[in-house]
């Protein structure tokens, strides 16, 4: 191909793919620099590999743990080597679907394998290759933080590119005990996987789980940790960590008391880098924050009118967040801009996201402390999930629903929800609030009986009447 | 003394037959100031000879406005330049 493109674009996970596919539509010739592998972390080694994994996690604990009289409790054995290598096929083929061959089919895309490395404002040195491009995208992604704890960098521990098939970070065995350092989504996501798979689990977080979320939803997962062993120690200071490849120890300090946590493994899951450090970025003008995130305006524009980002990157600027479907719909988003003069504004109003934890947690909206910041007048009201039939029928009675309400309007402001399928039944109020719906609207939509959606029908009525007393059907 | 003219190449989406062509072609050169547009499917190109003052967008936007089209600029090169 030659040197020059209409559309450059750094990194090839779901924003840069979205970007690329939109902009082939539109009659641009393209080129996608990758410097690990093809995907990016979602398909590589985020939410696929541990959503795959988190699914055997849960078969290996229900068999042990039936949940019903009358069910015996079994063994369900684990054979590690084995479930990574089938883990890794399931990587590997999606891979190759959704992404090597959707490449494949773009007329005008090059792959171009290196490091990506801004010489001006037009031209990125990828490996040993100069390539301009009119118009380019910053859609490289995050890596896991690696937060300043003296010692860290003198031992060996994992991040969650564990998950990955083909790189080097990969784990292919079991650790027979386990230091999570961080209590946010993918720390109790891997925390739980590992503690059912066998591992002996010790979660050490800075606040609480899931602190930025409701707080009952970290509350509430705290206290199945705990009944499932898994011991969470919140509240927690890293004063230093030391080790050896058979074995780590992290010096913590807890409400005054120090402790030392033992585990052979440490994993380290304390939050996302945008990886913007080494693109250059400085010399071609392009702005960043203090964080490293790549500052844009509502339409995804950075400091220089021709440079876009998109994806995990610009951090939670517009209300973005750190999620695969977000940066696809970024992707396009700047597609659009820069190629059809679309003038679209991202709006991360209504984005719905989940936690595949046991049981799992979505929420869509603000959060109760959000609303509450910005003084705007809401109601909210918690409901938990026994009062929901098919909670108690299939014995799935833990979790609740949290509603927030505008007062002015009866609009619904934000939906939180911990229990059985709510990474599902989120898309209702999603829905609902992408059109703007209000609370009636739940309380009047009949709902299919009896399914956990009828959560969000219960949770809507509790505000105005007493749950406890709904005949069947919360009419 | 002949009225100076421009090259403007445009990179063009949308088009998977030669009646695309035609219809991309049509709107180019219905831009008052168009003298001649060369589209080419393979490429997903085109080159608009016109006057000085025609400008991308309005290229852009009478494409578009064909409802299945997309052309956006990549370069406008003087005539006696080349």
């Amino acid at each position: 191909m030659s040197d020059h493109v209409d559309f450059l674009i750094l990194g090839s996970g779901s924003t840069a793919f979205a970007a690329a596919i939109r902009a082939a539509d539109l009659g641009a010739r393209v080129a996608m620099a990758e410097r690990r592998t093809l995907g990016g972390t979602c398909a590589n080694r985020g939410c696929l590999p541990s959503k795959n994994l988190i699914e055997a996690a849960r078969i290996v604990r229900e068999a042990a743990h039936p949940r019903y009289d009358g069910l015996i409790a079994g063994t369900v054995g684990v054979e590690f080597a084995a479930l990574i290598a089938q883990k890794d096929d399931v990587v590997r083929e999606y891979r190759a679907k959704k992404y090597a061959s959707v490449a494949d089919g773009l007329a005008d895309l090059e792959l171009l394998e290196g490091d990506a490395t801004f010489v001006d404002p037009h031209t990125v040195r990828v490996g040993d290759r100069m390539v301009t491009g009119d118009r380019i995208l910053v859609a490289t992604g995050s890596r896991p933080t690696i937060p300043a704890i003296p010692g860290l960098a003198d031992i060996p521990y994992l991040t969650s590119d564990l998950l990955d098939a083909d790189e080097a970070g990969r784990l292919t065995e079991l650790p027979a005990s386990l230091a999570v350092l961080g209590g946010g989504y993918i720390a109790v996501e891997l925390a739980q996987m590992f503690s059912r798979l066998g591992s002996r689990v010790t979660i050490v977080a800075r606040s609480g789980l899931l602190s930025g979320y409701e707080p009952d939803l970290g509350r509430t997962l705290a206290e199945v940790f705990t009944d499932e062993g898994i011991e969470v120690l919140a509240g927690s200071r890293v004063d230093h960590v030391r080790g050896d490849a058979s074995g780590v120890e992290v010096a913590i300090e807890q409400a005054g008391a120090r402790r030392v946590v033992s585990a052979e493994r440490l994993l380290v899951a304390t939050g996302r880098t945008p990886n913007t450090d080494t693109l250059g970025l400085e010399r071609a003008g392009v702005a960043v924050d203090a964080d490293g995130f790549v500052t844009v305006n509502a339409q995804l524009r950075t400091s220089l009118p021709h440079v876009w980002a998109a994806g995990d990157v610009i951090g939670r600027q517009h209300r973005s967040q750190t999620a695969t479907p977000v940066g696809a719909r970024q992707g396009r988003i700047v597609a659009d801009n820069a190629f059809a003069d679309a003038g679209k504004a991202f709006d991360g109003t209504v984005i719905p996201r989940a936690i595949f934890t046991d049981p799992p947690i979505a929420v869509v909206g603000e959060t109760e402390a959000e609303v509450r910041a910005r003084h705007y007048p809401a109601v909210a009201a918690t409901t938990p999930l026994m009062y929901v039939p098919r909670a108690g029928a299939v014995h799935k009675p833990t979790g609740l629903v949290k509603f927030i309400v505008s007062t002015v309007d009866e609009r619904v402001l934000g939906v939180h929800v911990i229990g059985e399928s709510a990474p599902e039944i989120i898309h209702e109020a999603a829905m609902a609030m992408h059109f703007k719906a209000g609370l009636p609207d739940f309380i009047d939509l009949i709902h299919v009986y009896p399914t956990m959606s009828e959560a969000l029908k219960i949770g809507a009525q509790a505000f105005s009447r007493d749950v406890t007393k709904l005949s069947c059907c919360a009419e | 003394m002949t009225e100076p003219i421009v090259y403007i190449d445009l990179g063009v989406g949308g088009m998977t037959c030669d009646d695309c062509v035609v219809h991309v072609t049509e709107a180019l050169e219905s831009v008052p100031g168009v003298e001649s547009a060369a589209v080419d499917l393979a490429t997903r190109s085109a080159v608009v000879t016109a006057r000085p003052d025609v400008g991308a967008s309005a290229l852009a936007a009478a494409v578009r406005a064909t409802g299945q089209y997309n052309a956006f600029e990549r370069r406008r090169r003087a005539a006696s330049g080349e």
